[in-house]
């Protein structure tokens, strides 16, 4: 087995201002190509543990490690190969900018200062979109799309940085059936022909897609259950974390 | 002589509306307008504590605009201010410490020059004041040309720049230095209390008709540089204070652009 994709290590995040660590002493390890669902409460620490993990978030203890390297110096590099969906995000109507900058916006980092994007950028735009069946979104303004259009065009987004591994922060809030069926078929696709790592947090357990191996389970901050999905999912233990 | 004052007024308003609707295009997007209104108020004060001690006013301008952007600045970012709060504690003492400067500069109290610091002036703009807005609109078409794409990922959003691998802080603190500069610089001639209005109407207008940000970083300061030249020749028109003259067209404007906006017709 090569060097983990990500690797935590007694890891504890604080929010500034706050005495209680909204994640305690995690230690979590992701191997390339696994799919990985992390679910809980409301208020469990899921969204902080995700950008902990891409360094978006300072941790206070512990290591974070991406592909081997610490977070914490190489933050900005490594995010250039980590696709990310934030949660919840929401374009107001009025949004001065097409759905092609916003997906091309992901490869700036890459890019590097000063530098203009090439024609590899503005073709990996172009992939990921159709990737993703919005190719003909690409000249919309994103404010002008529905719910379930923008979250696609996000993850077209975290596509077009041709990453290594995805992280998705409960991408099917806020969406119909009909878009939230979508979205996940398309992102079984991605996982399944890329081989993609990929770690999703989730709400709702019925969003669970089938290629999904393995589930974490948090409660009060910290990893609860850490398993298959048969395992974890047991109503005994949902129980005993949603109490 | 006249002819020379008008034209030498004339390229000075240009620039100035050409350097406010660049930075408004900025301010209007960031939601900064409050911290540009406050900006602008300090810039006055600065000016005004200028005439009183004898010292360069466009420079204590610059440093007092500049001093409101670093104190403000890490306080909008992190949200723990509100806008109104911002506006509604340093308008007031900005204002007063202006008007108590003024009051105590030597000569008489409210003079055509500490007026004009309120309302701006045709007269005086010198030929270093001309060079000094021509180097910073030369400076910021650079700076914003040579950083374009950082830029425009924190207009978007600044955790998704931050996620995309960029480093959005030195970009948003220098879009306050500029802003902080523009005001400064553009006081004299269009005044402490209608700086702003060049700054926000002109990217507000811009913001009616188009759907693209860089369009918007293009197209905002034509149109300032097109009130403020239209304002400059009503005020010769009509013998009107040049900053006021310049915030009427430059609204006039923004009601026009909200009336006729596509955006905002229903289909």
């Amino acid at each position: 087995m090569g060097t983990p994709v990500i690797e935590l290590r007694g890891v504890t995040t604080i929010y500034e201002g706050e005495r209680i660590p909204a994640i305690h002493e995690i230690d979590l390890v992701v191997e390339r190509g696994e799919f990985l669902a992390l679910i809980g409460p409301n208020g469990v620490g899921k969204t902080t543990l995700l950008e902990t993990i891409n360094g978006l978030l300072d941790h206070k203890a512990g290591a974070v490690r991406l592909f081997g390297l610490d977070v914490r110096r190489e933050g900005h590099r490594l995010r250039r190969r980590i696709g990310y969906i934030p949660q919840a995000v929401s374009f107001p109507e009025l949004t001065p900018f097409l759905v092609r900058d916003v997906v091309l916006m992901a490869r700036f980092g890459r890019i590097g200062l000063i530098h203009r994007p090439r024609a590899a950028d503005y073709r990996a735009v172009e992939r990921a979109l159709e990737l993703v069946g919005s190719a003909a979104l690409a000249r919309r303004p994103i404010g002008k799309l529905s719910g379930g259009q923008q979250q696609k065009v996000m993850l077209a987004r975290a596509m077009a940085k041709e990453p290594e591994l995805l992280l998705l922060d409960e991408p099917f809030s806020n969406l119909d059936f009909v878009a939230r069926e979508e979205i996940a078929s398309t992102i079984v696709r991605l996982h399944e022909e890329l081989g993609l790592t990929t770690l999703i947090v989730l709400h709702d357990l019925k969003g669970l897609p089938p290629c999904c191996q393995r589930v974490v389970l948090m409660r009060a901050g910290r990893i609860f259950r850490d398993g298959c999905p048969d395992e974890v999912l047991d109503p005994l233990i949902l129980a005993a974390a949603y109490q | 002589m006249l002819l020379g004052i008008f034209s030498s007024t004339l390229v000075g308003a240009i620039l100035a509306g050409w350097s406010c609707g660049l930075v408004g295009a900025f301010v209007v997007r960031l939601n900064l307008s409050s911290l540009g209104f406050t900006m602008s108020h300090a810039a006055f004060a600065g000016a005004a504590l200028g005439l009183l001690l004898d010292w360069d006013p466009l420079l204590l301008a610059s440093l007092f605009s500049l001093a409101v952007a670093g104190a403000l600045g890490p306080a909008a970012e992190r949200a723990k201010l509100e806008p109104n709060v911002i506006i509604g504690i340093t308008f007031p003492l900005t204002m007063a410490l202006g008007l108590i400067f003024l009051r105590f500069a030597p000569g008489t109290a409210l003079s055509s020059t500490a007026l004009g610091l309120l309302w701006g002036s045709v007269l005086g703009v010198t030929e270093m004041e001309l060079l000094e807005l021509a180097f910073l609109s030369g400076a910021m078409v650079v700076l914003i040309a040579l950083f374009f794409k950082e830029f425009l990922a924190i207009l978007l959003d600044m955790k998704l720049a931050r996620e995309a691998g960029l480093n959005p802080r030195p970009f948003y603190y220098a879009i306050l230095f500029l802003t902080g500069m523009t005001v400064a610089l553009s006081l004299k001639l269009i005044g402490g209390l209608l700086v702003f209005a060049l700054m926000i109407n002109p990217a507000a207008t811009a913001f009616q008709f188009l759907h693209d940000m860089k369009k918007i970083i293009l197209f905002s300061p034509l149109i300032g540089a097109g009130a403020a030249a239209l304002g400059l020749l009503g005020s010769f028109a009509f013998d009107l204070p040049v900053g006021s003259a310049i915030a009427l067209v430059s609204t006039a404007g923004f009601g026009l652009a909200v009336a006729l906006s596509p955006k905002r017709r229903r289909g």
